[in-house]
């Protein structure tokens, strides 16, 4: 009886762990979006971890303290090992990794010192940003040395200019844009020749009254001792296809941390959602974990989607190209898919990549059956085919019914069908007034136009009612008045 | 309750110093209507907060409550009432407590006169003639707050600069009234429990 009893115990055991499909994935996280009141909806998770990658994995011996990580779009997968000062080279299938560690410079040995990040061109041309070298070094895929862009010469920079790169994107023209350490001026641009061009995306400082008031009541000893006002300097970028550069700063008093920056360095990136493009709009003001969202990195993918990164709670956030919240997911913690240290966020093919420092490992993330629907309903919806995506919002929500941006790309393809009534009340359950308001002006007006006799008969018959019903008052009250005059 | 009694109140609205005055002096306010009224602008309040279109309502489903939007509009009126009274007391006003609140309560008539059809016209407005919906009920504000005014200077017969001080000082007393209602609330809370400890505590040593 009791081998029975166990036997019968482990059997459940073995049940229990068989992973039952993406759709019922278990997650150490919880994925949610915020809803028109700003309330945390929980969402079925659109990635879950499939795998951790580590320096053994890959045969190159543990990383330590990695920077960035950067994968091309035929999929090969550049690592910054920065405190190994190297760089790793492999594939989306995790094989043996390639080691670029040193080249030759001017007929010496060279290496990268502490390098913080990295761009791959789609030729294959490696960039690094070869921080405590101050210099920007450019590789051959044969990791021979191309170039390299040291520390600028400007009259615009202030003396004793020591140039710290530490993130940097290259657009297809070859500019170089660089965010630098104590720079504050901006992104740094260098031209394909390596030569300083000037500062792209200024941050401006903004002063609160309070700050203010302070500062007018202080004497100018303690003025002096005051902090600076300066603006936060970016923390790191990426570059869509159209080369605007997105941006990201850590600014725990504005609601702007991320920034999509057009060529002449203003910012353009579209906020339409109910609540401003800043990560985690609800979160506790003191105490522990308090305070917003520190954006540490971002990523473009296709359709306009961008992915930006917490690195204080350690969660992702996907935007589409509206400022509108698809999902936000990831905690810290130790088990598979949460973050110790993430680092950088990257994307191969449909899965996500992050780069976790201090777990020393890239984590792979892999899209559910609601994570690859949402992608592909919001493509079809940024390439403007609506109607495509209309069968693709309906999967979604029959997977999650709480998903507003499904109710309003349905409500839109039925604006386009003209089919007003039906479009009203998706957009009400999507809660967007600007489309109801125009379904509804469609739909009042075709309701006029059918029933137009019908209103102007009710409304000549009122008329003359209310005509007829003045002169019968007026016929009695003189009546009356005769009556009164007699008696 | 003679039909003369309902008619008053719009006789008020639309001549606010004439009607006053009779309603002062000749007695033709009835609480009876005054409570009519303040029924019907809980009602008008919360089917204004229930069914009005969806371009001006920002009202969050979940968290109506029809007994809350009762608290909400006869706690403040009982409030205004009761401390306008205190003040005026104090202030040489001529008004009886039953006057005040006559008074109030008929001035609040614009509010359920523009409310209620406003609800239903609300459900046919775009979002451009969202505007129209908010000017009138701007308009109904504007108007019980220009009736509340003159009904508080005739009941008292003040002048129009003490009517304003005493406006304020309602307000102010308003909030002192609140402040030591909720004192009163928290210590009396406080006895129970003590009381209630000490009854725990013979409870489990006997």
């Amino acid at each position: 009886m009791k081998k029975l009893l166990l036997s019968l115990g482990i059997l459940s055991l073995i049940i229990a762990s068989v992973p039952l499909g993406a759709l019922h994935a278990e997650t150490p996280y919880e994925a949610y979006t915020y809803n028109y009141y700003s309330d945390s909806v929980p969402l079925p998770a659109p990635f879950v971890p499939e795998r951790q990658v580590s320096g053994q994995d890959l045969g190159v011996g543990a990383f330590r303290d990695p920077g960035d990580v950067f994968v091309t779009s035929d999929g090969t997968v550049y690592i910054l090992d920065s405190g190994n000062n190297r760089i790793l080279r492999t594939d989306s299938q995790w094989g043996r990794a390639e080691v670029i560690a040193g080249f030759e410079n001017e007929g010496r040995e060279d290496a990268l010192r502490n390098p913080q990040g990295l761009f791959v061109s789609d030729d294959h041309a490696i960039y690094v940003a070869d921080t405590d070298n101050n210099r920007i070094v450019v590789l051959s895929p044969e990791g021979e040395l191309l170039r390299t862009v040291e520390s600028p010469e400007s009259d615009v920079l202030p003396s004793g200019f020591v140039f710290f790169p530490v993130k940097l994107t290259v657009d297809d023209a070859g500019r170089i844009f660089v965010v630098a350490r104590g720079v504050y001026e901006g992104l740094m641009q260098f031209d394909e020749d390596g030569s300083f061009i000037g500062y792209s995306g200024t941050i401006s400082v903004r002063q609160t009254f309070a700050d203010r008031i302070w500062r007018m009541l202080a004497t100018r000893e303690q003025r002096s001792r005051m902090q600076l006002f300066i603006p936060t300097e970016f923390s790191n970028l990426d570059i869509d296809t159209k080369g605007f550069v997105y941006a990201t700063n850590i600014d725990t008093h504005a609601q702007t941390p991320i920034r999509r920056l057009n060529p002449s360095g203003q910012d353009v990136l579209k906020r339409f959602g109910y609540y401003p493009v800043m990560g985690d709009i609800r979160f506790r003001q003191f105490g522990n974990n308090s305070g917003p969202s520190r954006m540490t990195d971002i990523k473009v993918l296709d359709g306009g989607i961008y992915v930006a990164m917490d690195s204080f709670r350690g969660r992702l956030f996907a935007y589409n190209d509206e400022g509108q919240l698809l999902y936000a997911f990831g905690g810290k913690g130790t088990q598979l898919g949460l973050f110790n240290i993430p680092a950088a966020v990257e994307r191969v093919g449909e899965q996500l990549l992050v780069l976790d420092r201090g777990k020393s490992a890239l984590i792979v993330f892999t899209p559910t059956l609601f994570g690859r629907t949402v992608h592909a309903a919001t493509e079809y919806r940024y390439q403007g085919d609506d109607a495509e995506a209309v069968a693709l919002w309906e999967d979604v929500l029959r997977m999650n019914a709480n998903y507003d941006l499904a109710y309003l790309g349905i409500g839109k393809s039925l604006l386009m069908d003209r089919k007003n009534k039906e479009a009203m009340e998706y957009f009400k359950l999507g809660m967007d007034r600007k489309y109801y308001s125009l379904a509804f002006k469609r739909y009042r007006r075709e309701v006029m136009q059918e029933h137009f006799g019908t209103f102007m008969t009710t409304a000549a018959v009122l008329i003359a009612a209310l005509v007829a019903w003045l002169i019968y008052r007026k016929v009695r009250a003189r009546g009356k008045a005769h009556e009164v005059g007699a008696l | 309750m003679k039909s003369e009694h309902y008619r008053f109140p719009f006789h008020v609205i639309f001549h606010p110093f004439d009607g006053y005055w009779d309603l002062k002096y000749d007695g033709k306010g009835r609480v009876r209507i005054a409570a009519a009224i303040i029924a019907m602008l809980v009602l008008s309040t919360v089917l204004q907060r229930q069914f009005a279109g969806f371009m001006v309502n920002f009202n969050d489903p979940r968290y109506l409550n029809s007994l809350n939007d009762l608290i909400y509009t006869v706690a403040p009126f009982l409030l205004f009432c009761i401390a306008n009274w205190s003040i005026t007391t104090l202030m040489e006003g001529e008004g009886k407590f039953r006057e005040i609140v006559i008074a109030t309560a008929y001035a609040m008539l614009p509010i359920v006169l523009i409310n209620l059809p406003m609800t239903f016209i609300s459900r046919m407005l775009t979002m451009e003639e969202a505007a129209f919906y908010y000017l009138a009920t701007s308009i109904a504000i504007v108007w019980t707050g220009y009736l509340l005014f003159v009904g508080i200077m005739t009941v008292h017969q003040y002048t129009a600069t003490k009517t304003v001080i005493t406006l304020v000082m309602t307000v102010i007393a308003m909030g002192i009234v609140v402040f030591i209602g909720t004192l009163i609330f928290s210590m009396a809370s406080q006895i129970f429990y003590f009381f209630y400890n000490i009854y725990r505590e013979l409870i489990f040593r006997v």
